[in-house]
This record gives structure tokens, C-alpha cells and sequence, in this order.
């Protein structure tokens, strides 16, 4: 069987008679069974795929990273404190996702609550990467990767970034991740994690298919007044526009081999000429705050983390015990917590419970906001000159699951190097793969203004054409 | 005896809808449990957002306390393990509350200073089986009350004794019931975390009293309870203590160095609010009438005395706008005032009651208050029915006009009856034993039961006796 691209598949699926949509449904449904137990890439496999009406996705499978709020669909959060939660209500990118004509395959496997780069801090399965079984997924939106890199079907992937979840496993799966700018798509239905830097996003086989899941589930949610009113934008329509002219800004510091991958930086570095060949042009620039991001990024992160997580004390929903009337409601909490929290996620409770403590707040919490103005300064001084920024998607290949499991906690930290700096400021990004190392891919992170997808869709699109990476 | 009073007042705000999500704010008698949504039970995944009506609230409090107003607000997260709290934190206001450095003018002419105002979500309620939290073996969460917006206002110590504080208290109530943006009869209205030194002593804060009177019970019973320990320890700590409603005593929660560090941080799921100068001037000039203006108008216009005035305003908003009400049945401003902030009033204390949780009608007790002036009906007569009137909430009007109807021929038929059984004290009476009849009119009075003016009464009997002796006379 030919894999028909979903560029293709659009051409007909609008005159798709019953049996047929049928067919592609219990086809989705038979190769996600065989993808979960090749690459333990779901949580939860959905049993009643159903179309719920006829829209631009009609017949394509999507799958919903399981932060995603699905209702009557199990939403875990990839966490045992969730393990039995079955939310009441769709989130808003779903019931976008559903009225476009698309179906819910399954929850994919993630970091618990997000808190990962690699999906090996996995309450469940670990999820394998489908280009070396031993290696890494990349995190924490990892099972998104995985099962759109396996999926030989119509098949789009709902991801979530939070400080480089899209980025990280698009890069070491070779697919196509879109991080949309803070407040395009509404985050109503999401578990936060960091809300101040939560992004739904989506993950593709190629630029048309994340750009194309990107433009249907975008858009202000009264739902979620973080979420911006913007004329909606068609990638689409646009991305094929030449990029001519287009000026790229290559800030030297993430090129430095002292933190990347000498391998990795020249592949990248390489490509670059394929963007003067589509007539754009790149400078070498610093952006020397780039070394406070990722310490204010965590601060922030964990801070708003530890707050986000206080709910879950085995009240209303979640994991639950026999209540015992010699436990103090603070004994249970703890019982609960202790028991449903995994590893890394009481790391990040404790830290970030430090950090916003009286005393330490003005020293951390405080101060990391400020950082993330100067930040923000610091990329809005080089987007008044340049239309986007370029640097790899992540310093390194996908690790192998045994050496990442052993990694240092700062270490992994230090792996969101070159993503969190946009996520932390809330620019959009585009990570498409662009060359191999060691056989696995490697990513190239184009990073735009703000509400600037459009943009960096574009030179993406552009550049994938002209590759020919597989 | 230099007592220290200050208090953080929490009020419910009687928007539409609650703080973040679009529940109902003011539903009564729901079951517990029905008025609930994802955002206000803190389900994963549900967002909230801001009510704009309460905000403008906020601000209209505010300005009635003569707070500045920032020009900025947002919204911070107060992180707590409580079982009645839906995400163990709080959203609240921390470092920029919508008003700052108002006052409250008592009085005495002393002004209560205003630290804050603030807006915040309620937690939810909960429930004892035994109605205490000691005894209980398990308490019950109603998540009804959860997420519904409370304004917390913030006094500086400059209260001197507990009647200060119940007449800021009324003043307080009667300007956010001018405002509009607050239901004495909601449940849990009001709370109060009242704090108290005496001299010499660490500052105490009882949290959490509910209403007007247990506020005044916790303060009495503390300034006590710190006189005591300051005679037998030299000294009082810092310590926040419960308030027993039950007992009217306090009991210690915690010491000072064991007070919760709350972790506040900006809640980063909702925006930063402007409050633009011309926003806060345009809700400055659709303030109503404060209670102040009220009083000064009451006095210029109807000519009441400025005690009546005060009362009738402070008291409570009902009771002036029922003042009112009833001027356009009787236009007799004096009159009504007098009654209705003496024997209405004492009715109404009695049973605990505010006017409008009566049946008492403006049109029937205004008939009633004429009736009284023009002499159609006695002083104690009315009292009664009053009294009556606030008990049962019967309709008295028939009671008013029947008792008209049997008035004075009544009364002289009665007398007559009376005088010609007592002619012997009729005759001492006319030799100058003036108080000889007053055996005729007391058992007139009896048989009218209270219903006949004394004074009246009185006039009738003297008048018969005279006009008998002018007859006789022919
Ligand atoms: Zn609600």
C-alpha cells in the first residue's frame, strides 16, 4: 500500500462514501493496536471512533496528547494520580478537531505532566523511538511523535509545548512540529503544567499536515482569556509563497560546541545554504541572555507548577483510598500524592514550592519574570531586523533510553537549550527535520515573531521542498 | 485600656454570576453540589474567567471608602491544603488590591482607616455532622459556594471598642447595600477576621466570624481572655485563635511561627486588568446616593432630626428606603421617622429581623401612623399593632379601620353605660374629687382593651358628666 500524503488524501476525502470512511477508520483503529505494541506510543487507545461531522478533516485520524482534556475519553496527564480520570467536557482544540471532521484515535504517551525531554518520565509505558527502538522519543509530547512518524494512515497529532515538548521529539523523530505563539490556540482543556508558557500545538509527516491541524484548532476562546482575538490566519493559502528576500538571523551561541553536538550544528549550519539558493539571506548574530533562559525557565515553570498540582489530592476526581477517619485530611493528601506522583514530578513540587516561598520569591520567582522581559527584549530587538530565527532543534541526537534514564536531572535540563528560550518568551516555532546523524534525525528550529506562524511556516514549507531529507 | 480593633471583612458580592466561571451567584435553597461547574470544582483542564461585574464592584467599594484606585490589577494564586479549597489555592489579589488608603468616618468624627480592597473567590462550604469541627468524624463539602466572589476589606487597627466596630459595621453594610452590591441575607454575607491587642500585648487575629454579632462576641470574649493572660503572664502572644460560635470563646490554631507561608505567584491563566481613569470616573458618576448624602438629604428635606436621620440610613438601607416608601402614603416625615425608628424598630430587633424580611407594608403602616395623629387611633393601641404586624405579618388595615369605626360614639355609649352604674362617683367627681372617675375610665379602657385613647376617653367621660349637669340643670 501507497502512503498517500494528507495533501492528497484532502483531494478525495470529501467524496468518501460510508463504507469507505468506514474502512479508514477500522484501518486507523487495527494500526494504532500495532503501533502502541511496537512502540508503546498510547495510553489509551480510543474504542468508539466515530465522525462526528463532515469538515476539511474528514476521515483523518488525530491523536490527542493525553493532557488533553477528551471527554468520556481517558485523560491521564501520563500521570498514576490520573489514572482512572475520564473528564467531563472536550477541550476547545478537540471539539474543533471533531467539528472539522476528524476522529480521536488515542491519547499518546507523554512525560507525566509534561515534566520531561525525553517520555522516559512515564508514570506507563516509555514510548520507543520508531527510527531505533533503543533511543528516546524526545519529550515530552513523546508517543505524539512516535505515532505520527509510524502512522501509515491519515493520521495528525494534537501535541503540547511547554518549554520544547513539540520541538524535542519532532527533532529526534524526523517530523514536523508546530509550536504556535503563546495565546493562538486556546489552552481550555489542557492540564497545565506552566500555564504562563502552555501551548497546544500539532506534530506532522510534513509542513502541510501540522500547519494544516494548526489552522483548524487556532483561535480565541472566551474560554480562556489568555487566548488572543486575531484575524485567523490560512498557512495554508500562504506557505507556498517564495521566501526571496526573507533575512534569517543565525545567533552564534547556539552553534557553540561546547553545548551542541559538533555534528548536529554543521548539518544545520549546511542546510542554511538551501535558504540562499530560495533567496534569503542570514547573518551570524549573539543573543547573549540566551544562558539565563533556561534557569529563570525552570524557575517559573516548576513555580507555576507546584501550584497547578496542589489539586490533586484525591478530593473529586483522580486516584482515591479508603477514606479512615484517623487520617487528617493533610495525612490523606499526602498518601494520595505520595503514592500518584512519580519521581520528577515531586521533584518539581518541592523546588518549585521553594522557589516562590517567602524570601526566596524576590530572589527566584521575581527575578525569573524579569528575565523573561529582558527575554523578550532581547528577540523582539533581532525580529525588528530579521524575519525569523534559525538555530538546531536540540543540541544533540535522540539518546538512547538507557543513558537518558541515568542522565543527571540538570543535565536533561540542559537539553532544552535551544527551545526554551522561544517557548519561554512565547514565540512560535517550526522544527522540521533536515538531515540524519547516526541515522537519526535531526532537527532544524526556524523560531518567528510573535503570531508570526504564518512566516516561519512558510521558509519551512520552502526548505522541505527543497531537501529532500528522506 | 487602650484595646486595638482591626478587621479584614470579607463580603459576598451579589454579581449574577460567580468570580471565574458563569454559575449562578445567587441561587437559594439549591442542592448541595447542583451549582457547580469544571472551573468552580478545580476539575484539571478548566480555566477561569474573570467576572467584569465584579470588578466593577470592587471599585465601586472602593470609591464609597475613599480608597485610590490602581490603575492595574491582576490576580495572584494563595496556595493551601484546605479540603473545602477545589485547587488548594486561592485566587486572589496580593500585591496590587483594586483600592488602597481609603477611610470610614464614625461618629465620634474619628476615621477608620482603609488598608485595602480587594476582590477574591469564595472556597467552598463546609459542613460538620456535629456542627463542630472537634467532634466531627468527617466533614461534607458543598461546592455551591465555591468560586462565588467576596470583596475583602482591610481596616487599619484604629478601632478603640466594640462599638466602633458595630457602628462601622452598620455603616459599613447600609454603604454596599446603597451600592447594590451586597445581600445581608446571602449565606455567610459577611465574615470577619477580627484582630485585637491590648496594651502591651502581641496582636491576636481570630479568624473567620461569621456575622455582626459573633464579631462582637469574639472581640468582647478576647479582650478579656488577653486582660487575664496579661495579669497572670505579663504578657500575650501572637497567635491566630478560632472563634467558637457555639461557646462564644476562642481557642488557640497557631502560633506566629507556625503562620503559612502561602507561596503567592501571579495566576498566569488570567490577564492583567486596566482600570483606565476614565473607566474609574465614569463608574464614580454613576455611584447612587451613600449614606452620608442620604442623611444630610433626609435632614434638609423632610426637617427630621439628625439622630432619626442617622438611624434610618445607617440602620439599614431597607428602613430608609421603606421611610421613604411610606412618606408618599403620609407625607408626615417627622411622625413616621419617630415611629419607625423607635417602636418599628424595637419590633424588628426583637425578632432579629430587617424590614424587608416582613411583611410590613409602607401604605398599611403609614394608614396606621396617620390614624395615631389624627387621633383615630391610641398610641399604645398601635404599639400593639405593630407589634403584631412585625409578629405575624397579618394584614392590620381592617384592624386600623375597624377599630376607626367603633371610635367615639362607641366610647360615649360605653361611658354612658359606665356613669350610670357609678353615679355615686359621678357626685364626688362634681364636688371636685377629680380623680374619682378615674375608676370610669380605667374600666373603659378595659372593656375597649388599650384600643381607646386614654386621653380621649377622658375628654368623652368629663364631657357626658357636663352635659348630663347641664340638662339636669334645665
Ligand atoms: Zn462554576
Amino acid at each position: 500500500m501507497i502512503l498517500l500524503t494528507i495533501e492528497s488524501f484532502l483531494e478525495r476525502n470529501q467524496n468518501l462514501k460510508r463504507e469507505e470512511l468506514d474502512d479508514i477508520i477500522a484501518r486507523a483503529k487495527e494500526r494504532s493496536l500495532l503501533i502502541d505494541k511496537e512502540y508503546d506510543a498510547f495510553i489509551t487507545l480510543n474504542d468508539n471512533l466515530a465522525v462526528e461531522s463532515k469538515g476539511i478533516l474528514y476521515g483523518v485520524a488525530i491523536s490527542v496528547k493525553d493532557n488533553i482534556c477528551t471527554k468520556g475519553l481517558r485523560t491521564t496527564a501520563g500521570s498514576r494520580i490520573l489514572e482512572s480520570y475520564i473528564p467531563p467536557f472536550d477541550a476547545t482544540v478537540i471539539e474543533k478537531v471533531k467539528r472539522a471532521g476528524g476522529f480521536i484515535i488515542g491519547k499518546t504517551a507523554m512525560d507525566e505532566f509534561g515534566f520531561g525531554s525525553f517520555s522516559i518520565n512515564c508514570a506507563y509505558k516509555i514510548p520507543k523511538n520508531p527510527n531505533d527502538k533503543e533511543r528516546v522519543t524526545g519529550g515530552s509530547s513523546g508517543g505524539a511523535a512516535a505515532v505520527t512518524k509510524a502512522a501509515d494512515f491519515p493520521h495528525i497529532a494534537i501535541a503540547q509545548s511547554t518549554g520544547g515538548s513539540i520541538t524535542a521529539p519532532a527533532a529526534f523523530t524526523g517530523t514536523v512540529g508546530i509550536t504556535p505563539t503563546y495565546g493562538r490556540v486556546s489552552r481550555y482543556g489542557l492540564i497545565d503544567y506552566s500555564n504562563s508558557m502552555d501551548k497546544i500545538g500539532t506534530i506532522g509527516k510534513d509542513v502541510f499536515d501540522a500547519a494544516l491541524l494548526l489552522q483548524i484548532i487556532q483561535g480565541y476562546d472566551p474560554r480562556d482569556s489568555t487566548s488572543i482575538k486575531l484575524n485567523e490566519e490560512s498557512y495554508i493559502d500562504s506557505m507556498n509563497k517564495e521566501i526571496k528576500g526573507f533575512k534569517i538571523a543565525i545567533p552564534k551561541e547556539y552553534y557553540d560546541y561546547n553545548y551542541v553536538d559538533k555534528r548536529v550544528a554543521d548539518k544545520i549550519m549546511d542546510s542554511l545554504s538551501k535558504l540562499e539558493e530560495l533567496g534569503a539571506s542570514f547573518d551570524i548574530i549573539s543573543m547573549p541572555m540566551y544562558k539565563y533562559a533556561i534557569s529563570a525557565y525552570y524557575i517559573v515553570a516548576i513555580s507555576e507548577a507546584s501550584t497547578n498540582l496542589a489539586r490533586y489530592s484525591g478530593l473529586r476526581y483522580g486516584l482515591q483510598k479508603q477514606l479512615d477517619s484517623s487520617l487528617t485530611f493533610d495525612e490523606y493528601a499526602s498518601i494520595i500524592r505520595e503514592q500518584g506522583f512519580g519521581e520528577e514530578a515531586k521533584r518539581r513540587i518541592i523546588l518549585g514550592t521553594f522557589a516562590r516561598m517567602s524570601g526566596y520569591r524576590d530572589a527566584f520567582y521575581l527575578k525569573a519574570l524579569k528575565i523573561r522581559k529582558l527575554l523578550i527584549d532581547d528577540y523582539k530587538r533581532v525580529f525588528s531586523r530579521y524575519d525569523a530565527i534559525i538555530t538546531p532543534s536540540m543540541p544533540v541526537i535522540a539518546p538512547k533510553i538507557k543513558d537518558a534514564l541515568s542522565m543527571e536531572p540538570l543535565k536533561v535540563y540542559g537539553m532544552d537549550i535551544m527551545t526554551v528560550g522561544p517557548n519561554f518568551t512565547g514565540m512560535p516555532t517550526i522544527s522540521i527535520p533536515v538531515a540524519r546523524v547516526e541515522g537519526m534525525p535531526i532537527g532544524m528550529q526556524i523560531v518567528g515573531d510573535h503570531f508570526n506562524e504564518a512566516k516561519i511556516i512558510r521558509i519551512a514549507r520552502n526548505l522541505e521542498k527543497v531537501l529532500n531529507y528522506e | 485600656m487602650n484595646e486595638k480593633i482591626g478587621l479584614e471583612i470579607h463580603v459576598r458580592l451579589n454579581t449574577k454570576t460567580k468570580l471565574f466561571c458563569s454559575d449562578h451567584n445567587n441561587i437559594k435553597n439549591a442542592k448541595p453540589n447542583s451549582n457547580t461547574c469544571p472551573v468552580c470544582m478545580g476539575f484539571p483542564g478548566s480555566k477561569p474567567v474573570l467576572n467584569k461585574e465584579a470588578v466593577r464592584y470592587g471599585v465601586m467599594i472602593a470609591l464609597a471608602l475613599n480608597c485610590s484606585i490602581s490603575s492595574k490589577i491582576f490576580f495572584s494564586r494563595k496556595t493551601y491544603f484546605y479540603p473545602d479549597m477545589s485547587k488548594n489555592y486561592q485566587i486572589t489579589q496580593y500585591e496590587i488590591p483594586i483600592g488602597r488608603e481609603g477611610y470610614l468616618e464614625i461618629s465620634n468624627g474619628k476615621r477608620i482607616r482603609i488598608r485595602r480592597v480587594h476582590i477574591e473567590e469564595d472556597p467552598a462550604k463546609i459542613l460538620y455532622p456535629t456542627n463542630d469541627l472537634n467532634t466531627s468524624e468527617y466533614l461534607l463539602v458543598d461546592y455551591n459556594r465555591s468560586g462565588m466572589p467576596l470583596s475583602e476589606i482591610v481596616t487599619e487597627p484604629d478601632f478603640s471598642d466594640k462599638e466602633e466596630v458595630r457602628e462601622f459595621m452598620d455603616k459599613l453594610i447600609s454603604i454596599l447595600e446603597h451600592l447594590g452590591v451586597f445581600d445581608a441575607q446571602a449565606d455567610a454575607a459577611l465574615r470577619a477576621d477580627v484582630n485585637v491587642s491590648i496594651e502591651n500585648g502581641e496582636r491576636v487575629e481570630v479568624k473567620n466570624v461569621s456575622g455582626l454579632e459573633n464579631i462582637e462576641r469574639a472581640i468582647t470574649y478576647e479582650i478579656i481572655r488577653q486582660r487575664s493572660a496579661y495579669r497572670l503572664n505579663g504578657r500575650v502572644e501572637r497567635e491566630t485563635r478560632h472563634f467558637s460560635e457555639v461557646s462564644g470563646t476562642t481557642t488557640k490554631l497557631r502560633a506566629k511561627e507556625f503562620e503559612e507561608d502561602y507561596g503567592y505567584i501571579f495566576d498566569p491563566d488570567l490577564p492583567i486588568v486596566k482600570l483606565s481613569d476614565e473607566l474609574i470616573e465614569k463608574i464614580k458618576s454613576e455611584l447612587p446616593e451613600l449614606p452620608d448624602k442620604r442623611i444630610e438629604r433626609f435632614i434638609r428635606s423632610y426637617k427630621i432630626e439628625k439622630s432619626f436621620a442617622s438611624i434610618l440610613v445607617n440602620k439599614d438601607k431597607q428602613l430608609a428606603d421603606f421611610f421613604e416608601e411610606s412618606l408618599k402614603y403620609y407625607n408626615n416625615p417627622e411622625s413616621l421617622a419617630k415611629w419607625i425608628t423607635t417602636f418599628l424598630l424595637k419590633s424588628l430587633n426583637w425578632h432579629k429581623l430587617r424590614i424587608n424580611q416582613t411583611h410590613v407594608k409602607p401604605e398599611v403602616f403609614a394608614l396606621l401612623i396617620r390614624s395615631v395623629d389624627e387621633n383615630k387611633i391610641s398610641d399604645a393601641y398601635a404599639k400593639d399593632l405593630i407589634k403584631i404586624y412585625v409578629d405575624t405579618g397579618k394584614d392590620i388595615t381592617d384592624m386600623i379601620k375597624s377599630y376607626n369605626a367603633i371610635n367615639k360614639e362607641d366610647i360615649e355609649k360605653i361611658a354612658r353605660r359606665y356613669i350610670e352604674s357609678n353615679m355615686k362617683a359621678v357626685s364626688e367627681y362634681k364636688k371636685g374629687n377629680i380623680r374619682a372617675i378615674d375608676f370610669i375610665i380605667g374600666s373603659i379602657l378595659k372593656e375597649t382593651k388599650k384600643r381607646a385613647d386614654p386621653k380621649l376617653v377622658k375628654e368623652i367621660v368629663i364631657d357626658l358628666i357636663d352635659k348630663e349637669e347641664a340638662s339636669v340643670a334645665q
